[in-house]
């Protein structure tokens, strides 16, 4: 069975992933309370890694370009997509495996994109909080982030923030949106593999050696080159990146390398599904 | 306590052996059940080890760029991870619904435990067993056999270390969940418990403040699983073993105690179960 044939017409399709997404999006926001364990965890790792960091500077002003303040101002935006895009995989994997998408292919909307509305929109919320949270706790512990600078007037050091903050925050819709293609194509192995976890765990794993515990300009020099030909770094590095050391030049070109990696995981989720889809066979209802 | 009570201390030794042998059954049957799922089990038992190996590359990439983070280099790191893991992995193994008992009690599920003539909360601790734990537990010891210097000695002295971790840890977040008879639902402190207790417990102790150390000896007792044991394998210091023993039988006996003084406060849930 196949979802495009019942794929409704392109205007009709994009508001019911609107509504999908808003749909989401208020059944989050509806249950604030679930927001509180992801909250905890995330105050109190980066109230750890403060204190490592603390520790890491003890005899050092500046490793490898970061600062003490920059490097923990680095962890809590890094961590954001973690915790706010990193859990995709399970809903989607959980579908595959329980049967509930022979009912999903049969609806008239493209499962890819259908799915990418309701999950991403939803997670936007959790996202939203936690980067919330995070700009609190860190004012906080270490005092606010470094500045955007650069501009040697008010109004230019004003529209440089400006900048930054749009800037960082496109970043981490993109990573968001990174996540999700990425974390759909492992899920969709299942249509192959029933047991297709340690794909996730190896992605997962690599994503937070990658860019997220540690920024990449601290791994070995050919470590950082490899790291930048993957699309692990603009999973979280990009938005942190462009939070603690601003330059329109680079954060532009992040975001330009985050855009050409969604285009490629867009390709291959879809891809993955539609070769994935033909070994679906669906018997009784 | 298990083993006195009306029976005095003469049969202490005789239910001591019981219970172990029961413990060792329980064991088993929960090995049995876990190697049903041989391609589950084998993920789990890797994905664990991958997890824990992914912080070991960022203590290398970080301890390689600063030399060391609170007074520990790479080794003690990675020594800390180790017995950290085999401990939190051995009771997860042995006693795998140590976080599971509160929702246990709110489902009023206690009462099959309550029915058997062994003790309820040694019972309802050790009949599951926790699959993704076996990875933690061999995690420790195949950091161990990577490292330089590792000898027959100090590979007893590692195990004879994990065991009271193990009991610390059991016992701690055994007393989180217990909470629930008080509380009606205690989920929120023993998750709270939980993070708060690896967290804690996987960075160098130098890095926390003098205000926070004593609250790493006691409500959090990250102190008796990671950096005292630390010291002692370090130091070689067999004499300072006991004294984690006699840490881990204070830490069970007021676990024991808060679940006993919680038993009064259940009230059953009439739930048919049958345990096979």
């Amino acid at each position: 069975m196949r979802s495009r044939a019942f794929a409704p017409a392109r205007g009709t399709s994009r508001r019911c992933y609107a509504i999908a997404a808003s749909t989401s999006m208020r059944e989050r926001a509806a249950y604030p309370g679930n927001f509180i364990g992801s909250m905890f965890t995330y105050a109190l790792f980066v109230f750890i890694f403060s204190r490592v960091w603390a520790g890491a500077y003890a005899g050092a002003s500046e490793i490898a370009g970061y600062t003490m303040r920059m490097a923990v101002w680095y962890f809590i935006v890094a961590e954001v997509p973690s915790f706010g895009f990193g859990r995709f995989f399970w809903t989607l994997s959980r579908d595959m495996k329980n049967g509930q998408i022979a009912y999903l292919l049969a609806r008239p909307y493209d499962y890819v994109g259908y799915n990418f509305a309701e999950k991403y929109g939803g997670s936007l919320v959790e996202a939203g909080v936690i980067l919330a949270e995070g700009l609190l706790v860190g004012t906080l512990l270490v005092g606010p982030p470094p500045l955007a600078g650069g501009a040697p007037s008010l109004a230019g050091g004003v529209a440089a923030e400006a900048s930054r903050a749009l800037l960082v925050g496109l970043s981490l819709l993109l990573a968001g949106a990174l996540n999700y293609f990425l974390q759909a194509a492992i899920a969709m192995t299942a249509f192959w593999l029933e047991e297709n976890e340690a794909f996730f765990w190896i992605f997962q794993k690599l994503a937070l050696v990658v860019g997220t515990l540690i920024p990449i300009e601290f791994l070995p020099p050919i470590a950082a080159r490899l790291a930048r030909l993957t699309p692990f770094p603009y999973l979280s590095y990009a938005p942190a990146r462009i939070m603690v050391a601003y330059s329109p030049g680079e954060a532009w070109s992040l975001v330009a390398a985050q855009a050409l990696w969604l285009a490629l995981a867009v390709a291959l989720a879809r891809a993955v599904f539609s070769f994935g889809s033909r070994r679906l066979s669906v018997n009784g209802g | 306590m298990i083993g006195t009570g009306r029976n005095g201390p003469g049969r202490l030794g005789g239910r001591t052996r019981a219970y172990a042998r029961f413990l060792k059954d329980a064991f088993v049957v929960n090995l049995k059940a876990t190697l049903e799922y041989r391609v589950n089990f084998i993920m789990q038992f890797f994905g664990m080890m991958l997890n824990n190996a992914a912080f070991a590359a960022f203590w290398l990439v970080l301890i390689g760029r600063t030399g060391a983070v609170g007074g520990y280099g790479f080794s003690d790191v990675m020594l800390i991870w180790a017995l950290v893991s085999t401990s939190f992995g051995l009771a997860h193994v042995v006693f795998g619904n140590i976080r599971q008992l509160g929702r246990i009690i709110m489902e009023g599920g206690l009462d099959v435990y309550l029915l058997q003539p062994k003790d309820a909360w040694i019972n309802v601790l050790a009949s599951k067993t926790v699959v993704s734990a076996w990875g933690d537990l061999a995690y420790g010891f195949i950091v161990l056999a990577l490292m330089s210097g590792t000898d027959l000695e100090r590979l007893a002295l590692f195990t004879a270390l994990a065991v009271p971790g193990a009991l610390i840890f059991a016992a701690t977040f055994s007393a989180a969940e217990s909470l629930t008879f008080f509380m009606g639902n205690s989920s929120a402190v023993s998750s709270a418990l939980t993070e708060f207790m690896l967290s804690f417990s996987l960075y160098p102790e130098g890095i926390y403040g003098h205000g926070m150390r004593w609250m790493l000896y006691s409500i959090v007792p990250s102190g008796f699983v990671a950096f005292m044991p630390l010291r002692v394998f370090r130091a070689l210091d067999w004499k300072l073993v006991p004294v984690l023993y006699l840490t881990a039988a204070a830490y069970v006996g007021l676990s024991y105690w808060l679940f006993r003084a919680g038993l009064r406060r259940y009230e059953s849930g009439n739930r048919m179960d049958a345990r096979v």
